[in-house]
């Protein structure tokens, strides 16, 4: 690494961390999650990202090279079939394999009942042991090669372990050397470390199915509540597992199922947040702070965001209004964000010029703003939109 | 919560507490903190393969 790249890092990783911490650095900085968006401008399908980690790895260190980002994911294309296919995980849909190569990977919930990962008789036993139920129960359901115990043992499910096993290994080794290629060679800070999820959105996506979940906070409001509570403790060790131990970036959490319209407030403050919001206060104690990924609109849970410690998150903004946000939390929390997708997919480069300013003016002016789409770039994302985005906030968004 | 639920059977970062290993030795000559680190971390491993297989892919 030069003495130059160097000193950018260390000048970006300043202002980054100065505007999460709801200061003002020199200037607003920029923080894209460039997915099937990196593979676009890269040259490559969305197959290639999702096979073959170089060129996945190669297309985020493109991007961090040409465009002035302070900060970025190694890969948010995180379906890597080197790990989801030898699994034999049955939940994605794989570009190049169940839909044609440009198409991005999709997560698929059970239809049904009968296809749910969990049944809604097993809360007991997922709460006694959640670890044993994970490995016994859910694993055997959710691939196609791993086999319960009691049942004949295969030659694929033996297989299917040691695939997996290795292949997480190889992930997590590789993606340790594009976090510091992405410091050596651009100077760009990674953004994230850690992966946290609130023990509700657990149980809707990869459990019960949000529509089982559903059924059961008024069937058995007892037991989802009582789950919630017995998978929280693993989130939370989960999330420090993969925290950054200088405490400097955050842990992040891509928040689905507890905003409205999969949840009234109600429902929200009873089933979702009290585990959730233990996890932050936990979090924050010790020291980290969390991004607040508020997929779709969170507006109507502002009053108990609001209740969060100063500085435990930075709110990120998708479709939500974030002069609503900055109004409500600003005087709290760091915003991110707030650039609508569709507008840098099929807006013109002059109306994401004039929302990038908007938001500079309304929302960055004292400090404590980080420039982002409201959502992961994919590939319906302009290239000269976000060549705009950052070029204009790099330009117009200085202190 | 209006019954106070059981107390889980494993801790976050254990598939196998140790203590279930240990009593599945004839005895342990050396020393048996070695013993208990190494397989503690690599049960932790383990345990973070379920988790991430959950939670992250």
């Amino acid at each position: 690494m030069s003495d130059e790249t160097e000193r950018l890092y260390q000048k970006r990783l300043e202002r980054y961390v100065t505007a999460m911490q709801n200061e003002k650095p020199d200037c607003v900085p920029i923080r894209p999650f460039a997915a099937e968006f990196a593979a676009k401008y890269a040259g490559f399908t969305n197959q290639e990202v999702t096979h073959d980690l170089d060129k996945a790895f190669a297309a985020v260190r493109k991007c961090a090279a040409d465009f002035d980002w302070d900060a970025t994911v190694g890969n948010m294309v995180y379906v890597w079939t080197g790990l989801t296919d030898a699994f034999g995980t049955r939940y994605y849909t794989t570009p190049g394999i169940d839909t044609p190569p440009d198409a991005a990977f999709q997560y698929l919930e059970p239809p049904d009942e009968e296809s749910a990962f969990m049944k809604a008789d097993e809360y007991d036993e997922l709460i006694a042991d959640p670890t044993g139920f994970l490995a016994n129960v859910w694993l055997p359901r959710i691939s196609r090669e791993v086999v319960p115990p009691g049942q004949p043992n295969t030659y694929r499910n033996n297989l299917a372990f040691l695939k997996g096993g290795m292949a997480m290994l190889h992930y997590y080794a590789r993606y340790g050397e594009q976090v510091s290629r992405l410091r050596a060679e651009s100077g760009t800070v990674h953004a994230i470390a850690g992966c946290l999820k609130a023990p509700f959105d657990i149980l809707a996506d990869k459990l019960r199915g949000f529509r089982g979940l559903c059924a059961d906070i008024h069937r058995q409001p007892e037991k989802v509540l009582a789950a919630c509570e017995a998978l929280r403790p693993h989130m939370m060790y989960n999330a420090l597992a993969g925290a950054d131990p200088e405490k400097k970036v955050p842990i992040a959490i891509w928040l689905h199922r507890g905003c409205t319209p999969f949840l009234s407030p109600k429902a929200f403050e009873t089933f979702f947040w009290p585990t959730f919001r233990k996890i932050i206060e936990d979090l924050h104690a010790l020291g980290y702070q969390v991004l607040f990924y508020a997929e779709g609109d969170w507006n109507a849970n502002l009053p108990w965001i609001a209740q969060l410690p100063e500085r435990s998150i930075i709110f990120h903004v998708d479709r939500a209004d974030i002069f609503e946000v900055h109004q409500a939390v600003g005087h709290k929390f760091a915003i991110s964000g707030g650039v609508p997708n569709d507008l840098l997919a099929y807006g013109t480069p002059d109306e994401v010029r004039q929302r990038c300013k908007e938001i500079i003016d309304r929302v960055a002016k004292d400090g404590g703003y980080i420039m982002d789409a409201g959502a992961i770039m994919q590939d319906d994302t302009s290239i000269e939109n976000v060549r705009v985005m950052t070029e204009f906030t790099r330009e117009y968004g200085v202190y | 919560m209006t019954e106070k639920q059981p107390e889980p059977k494993t801790r976050p970062g254990v598939c196998i507490p140790w203590e279930e290993r240990k009593k599945e030795y004839p005895r342990i000559l050396g020393d048996e903190q070695v013993v208990k680190k190494v397989w503690e971390e690599m049960d932790d491993l383990a345990y973070q393969f379920i988790w991430a297989c959950l939670i992250q892919f």
